[in-house]
């Protein structure tokens, strides 16, 4: 394993299917020990990039670099250092839990020596050991999920791929899930997609949002969370002037016709923009710390979409 | 375990997993034994005859290949079901992507799908290959010839599994896999039926066809370039699934 590179480089990636660009230039780096979430609405190009990622779909242009190696140029030995849980679990259901990831051990190359120990860990890892004897086809949706992921980590690679690991599974269900993804970002480097933006936030440490296959943002979450914005509703529609007229005001962000996030200067408080609000007359109705900008930025560039199929 | 024989010996377990691999066996073993017994009877009933005929035939011509000549038909319905759902089941079923990202190669892949699914066909061409031999016991057969015809089957059969992957492969509805082996492999066996009608055994036509290759080794005629036929047309087919899994690599 070569540490000098990046445990995932994606350069100038572009994937087109029937004529259509499904993922267009797409660049993204990710060292080991970091979990990266793709978010994007339906269709915005995550499980393809995944695809790409996970070495089952070649790229139209561009290249994936696992480890300083070529995905595409060096397929046997960089696939080996995967772990790919595609949105539908790859489970064959005539196999028990222990047979399944026996045969997706030796799948991967680990050696007949190895496997017991290797199992042994990817099913106390992801909290199978009740299950072991049982076969997949009988197991619950959340159970599913996990001998999917245990499968995707049982030869200890050095990139694990999820595509909407969280997806169909309970609250109590995904919230393991998110323990255990951040457990594995201690050893590996994780790609996951989702469309839940608390799924990001609960277990990613960067994420990238792709709409309309283009990466339109791309960022560490700590540095968002260190924002100081602050989240306004109000009753009355105004525009971004009215805010600006106020003297503590640096900038005004709406994220609806009624909801603004405020930047205020240095020396400006909010009890400063409360009055102001008030004396204005817009009816304050909720004025928060707004330490999430994810989820402003994410719906802002997924209702680009309804603003332009709207005008045309 | 090489990682085609790792394939080849999951699917063979997944099949006996399920009720369908032992159905499959039960009625065509049962099928074949009742084909059996009637040429059987029909024999020990002429039996006395044929011994008072100078150079006659005996229980390998009279009930050993036409039973294993009735078998090569058989496969033609049975390898296809045998094969439906080996790739096109692993696509219907979303397992395919398990495969396609551990790095084994596309040709590997179809390798194992073909072994996995071949050692059931071998199976029941062995089983069915013990009924005939049973009369050993009772009678002289012609062991080289049954030899032969045995080879001949199971090259064909390979011929027919190697088929079945490649239109396995190309669909993810293993009927519609199925439907088109048995139309390919049927229209193999008898492309050149017209041609034989008009009395033209010697053509292209006549060499493109299964059973042109397969019909000397009834006789115990064992040829390389019937040996070649078989082997060329099961790694063109094999070829073509290894194409396929490619363009989906490729195409999405």
């Amino acid at each position: 394993m070569n540490h000098s590179f990046p445990a995932l480089s994606l350069a100038g990636v572009t994937r087109k299917l029937s004529g259509r660009v499904i993922v267009s230039d797409l660049n993204l780096d990710l060292q080991r020990g970091e979990v990266l979430g793709l978010l994007g609405i339906n269709g915005a190009g995550k499980s393809t990039t995944l695809r790409m990622i996970a070495g089952m779909l070649a790229p139209s242009s561009g290249s994936v670099m696992l480890e300083g190696l070529d995905l595409y140029a060096n397929p046997e030995r960089a696939r080996r250092d995967i772990g790919y849980l595609p949105e539908e679990p790859p489970l064959y259901g005539e196999l028990t839990v222990e047979e399944y990831l026996r045969f997706c051990a030796r799948l991967h190359g680990i050696t007949r020596a190895a496997i017991n120990a290797a199992v042994e860990i990817a099913i106390e890892r992801c909290e199978l050991g009740e299950m072991r004897k049982r076969l997949t086809s009988l197991l619950s949706k959340g159970f599913r999920q996990r001998v999917g992921l245990a499968q995707a980590i049982v030869h200890e690679p050095a990139l694990i791929v999820l595509d909407e690991p969280a997806s169909g599974l309970d609250p109590i269900q995904a919230l393991r899930l998110r323990e255990l993804i951040r457990t594995l970002s201690q050893d590996h480097a994780v790609v996951l997609s989702t469309h839940v933006l608390s799924d990001v936030l609960a277990c990613c440490d960067r994420v990238a949002i792709l709409h309309q296959g283009h990466l339109r943002h791309s960022a560490v979450l700590a540095e968002l969370d260190t924002g100081s914005a602050l989240r306004v509703r109000i009753e009355r529609d105004v525009g971004e002037d009215a805010w600006m007229q106020m003297p503590m005001v640096a900038s005004a962000q709406v994220i609806d016709s009624r909801r603004w996030r405020i930047a205020l200067h240095d020396d400006a408080s909010a009890g400063d923009l409360a009055r102001s609000i008030n004396e204005a007359g817009f009816g304050l109705l909720e004025l928060r710390a707004d330490n999430n900008v994810l989820e402003d930025t994410f719906v802002r560039i997924a209702g680009e979409t309804a603003t332009i199929e709207v005008a045309a | 375990m090489s990682t085609i024989g790792l394939l080849a010996s999951n699917d063979f377990k997944r099949q006996f997993a399920q009720p369908f691999a032992w159905i499959l066996l039960g009625l065509t073993c049962a099928l074949f034994a009742w084909q059996f017994l009637i040429a059987l009877d029909a024999y020990l009933r002429i039996a006395p005859k044929l011994a008072a005929v100078a150079n006659s035939q005996g229980a390998t011509d009279l009930v050993a290949i036409p039973l294993l000549r009735s078998l090569s038909g058989l496969l033609m319905l049975i390898v296809p079901l045998a094969t439906m759902q080996s790739l096109a089941g692993e696509r219907r079923a979303h397992t395919l992507p398990l495969l396609l990202a551990a790095g084994i190669g596309n040709l590997r892949i179809v390798l194992g799908k073909f072994l996995g699914a071949y050692v059931l066909v071998a199976l029941i061409v062995l089983i069915a290959l013990c009924m005939p031999l049973m009369l050993e016991f009772g009678t002289t057969l012609d062991l080289g010839r049954l030899a032969a015809a045995t080879l001949g089957l199971l090259l064909f059969a390979g011929s027919l599994t190697a088929i079945g992957i490649a239109c396995s492969a190309w669909t993810a509805h293993p009927a519609l896999a199925a439907a088109a082996a048995l139309i390919i492999g049927s229209l193999l066996a008898m492309i050149d039926m017209g041609a034989r009608y008009q009395g033209v055994d010697n053509s292209l036509i006549n060499w493109l066809s299964l059973s042109t290759h397969l019909e000397p080794f009834y006789y115990g005629l064992v040829a390389s370039i019937d040996i070649v036929y078989f082997l060329l047309v099961t790694t063109l087919a094999l070829l073509f699934a290894a194409r396929r899994l490619d363009s989906l690599r490729t195409r999405g």
